[in-house]
């Protein structure tokens, strides 16, 4: 996959795919193009906050409005996943996850980082970085462990033996499985998507990208759903502790 | 394209700090707010059925009383409607009785008179007819 994609960087110069704007930070290396685009949608997310609780009223106008309804979206999300009785403590988590998935994926898609010009690799959504997506990932498996054990204990484990204790590898596996396909789905859409478009405009400058481009948004916002949906089926899962709920692709 | 590297520690970082920051400026005043309006609506709700229960009794009760009076001003009326009734009967009455009286009196006075009347004239007959025969019966 990879001499395949360094082929077409020799034909699509523009396309700069595994090349990083690296920042050394102490003695480490770090892909800055990441970090400014995180904390671009990280301001968007704050400021958009701000605003609509600074002055918070009974009848909720313009920006409250907005972001009402987008916690009534995210509540609504983890409410569906968790059930009525212990989805509030998982609000904020899983809402996070949406949020920030989805302003990253779509400021990937809408704002023109292109404009911007970087010494080394180009700005885009912080998505289509495997680091960023693992670390989500990652993180959705620590809140499920953290979930299950403070809910049961150490009673947690015993669903891998249950109901035979022969699932148990699969059941172990699952764990590993359950972040991998997270980050690896949410990575694989988003940086194919930009990719197809990039390729797209180079070939055809105007117009016949722009479908392509509606889809990238319309997949964007499902990526950025179907991870915040599994993550509170995950923690669902943990806390029911019955293991008989499958992964959804 | 899969470089791992110290990105990714800290993303996750990053993310668990917007986490702990939306929490704090969004997900909590926002929550409260929209559970605040809803424990609103829900006493504001139970305020209004009280106030509509209530009203609904008071429109009963009006239109109960509002009957009640109806009856009465119509049995007022009715008893109105009788006593002038027995009054215009009796007044009429009286005036027939009256004019019977009148009638009766005047007929008295007319035969009296007629009486007297040919009382003078039997008189006057007498009179006459003495005279008639005077004239005679000089002539005798």
């Amino acid at each position: 996959m990879l001499s395949f994609l360094t082929d077409f960087n020799f034909v699509l110069a523009n396309l700069e795919v595994g090349q990083h704007f690296y920042w050394q930070i102490g003695g480490l290396r770090v892909h800055g193009q990441v970090f400014i685009v995180t904390w671009f949608v990280m301001a968007i997310l704050i400021v958009a906050s701000l605003l609509a609780t600074r002055n918070v009223q009974r009848i909720p106008s313009g920006i409250q409005n907005l972001m009402e309804y987008v916690l009534d979206f995210v509540r609504d999300l983890a409410k569906g996943q968790l059930g009525e009785k212990d989805y509030r403590p998982w609000v904020p988590f899983i809402g996070t996850l949406f949020l920030f998935i989805f302003v990253s994926n779509w400021s990937g898609a809408l704002v023109p980082w292109k404009l911007i010009k970087l010494p080394e690799g180009e700005l885009a959504a912080p998505t289509n970085d495997i680091n960023t997506t693992v670390a989500l990932a990652l993180l959705v498996s620590i809140a499920y462990f953290y979930a299950g054990l403070s809910k049961k204990g150490l009673g947690y484990f015993a669903k891998y033996v249950q109901p035979t204790p022969v699932l148990l590898p699969i059941a172990v596996l699952e764990d590993f499985t359950k972040p991998l396909s997270l980050s690896f789905r949410l990575f694989g859409n988003i940086l194919a998507d930009e990719l197809v478009v990039a390729v797209l405009v180079l070939l055809v400058p105007l117009f016949v990208p722009l479908p392509v481009m509606l889809l990238g948004l319309f997949t964007s916002a499902i990526q950025a759903l179907v991870f915040a949906t599994l993550a509170g089926a995950y923690i669902h899962e943990a806390l029911e502790g019955h293991g008989e709920e499958h992964e959804e692709h | 394209m899969f470089d791992f590297d110290a990105t990714l520690p800290l993303m996750a970082v990053q993310f668990l700090l917007l986490m702990v920051v939306l929490n704090a400026i969004f997900f909590k005043p926002l929550t409260k707010a929209i559970d605040e309006r809803g424990e609103y609506i829900r006493s504001n709700e139970v305020e209004a059925k009280e106030r509509l229960a209530k009203s609904e009794a008071l429109a009963q009760q009006y239109e109960r009383e509002l009957a009640e009076s109806r009856k009465q001003y119509q049995a007022v009326i009715a008893a109105a409607q009788d006593d002038a009734q027995k009054i215009s009967a009796q007044k009429i009455a009286e005036a027939q009785q009256e004019a019977q009286a009148q009638r009766e009196q005047a007929q008295k006075e007319i035969d009296e008179q007629k009486q007297a009347a040919m009382h003078t004239l039997e008189q006057q007959v007498e009179a006459l007819s003495r005279q008639i025969l005077d004239k005679l019966l000089i002539g005798v």
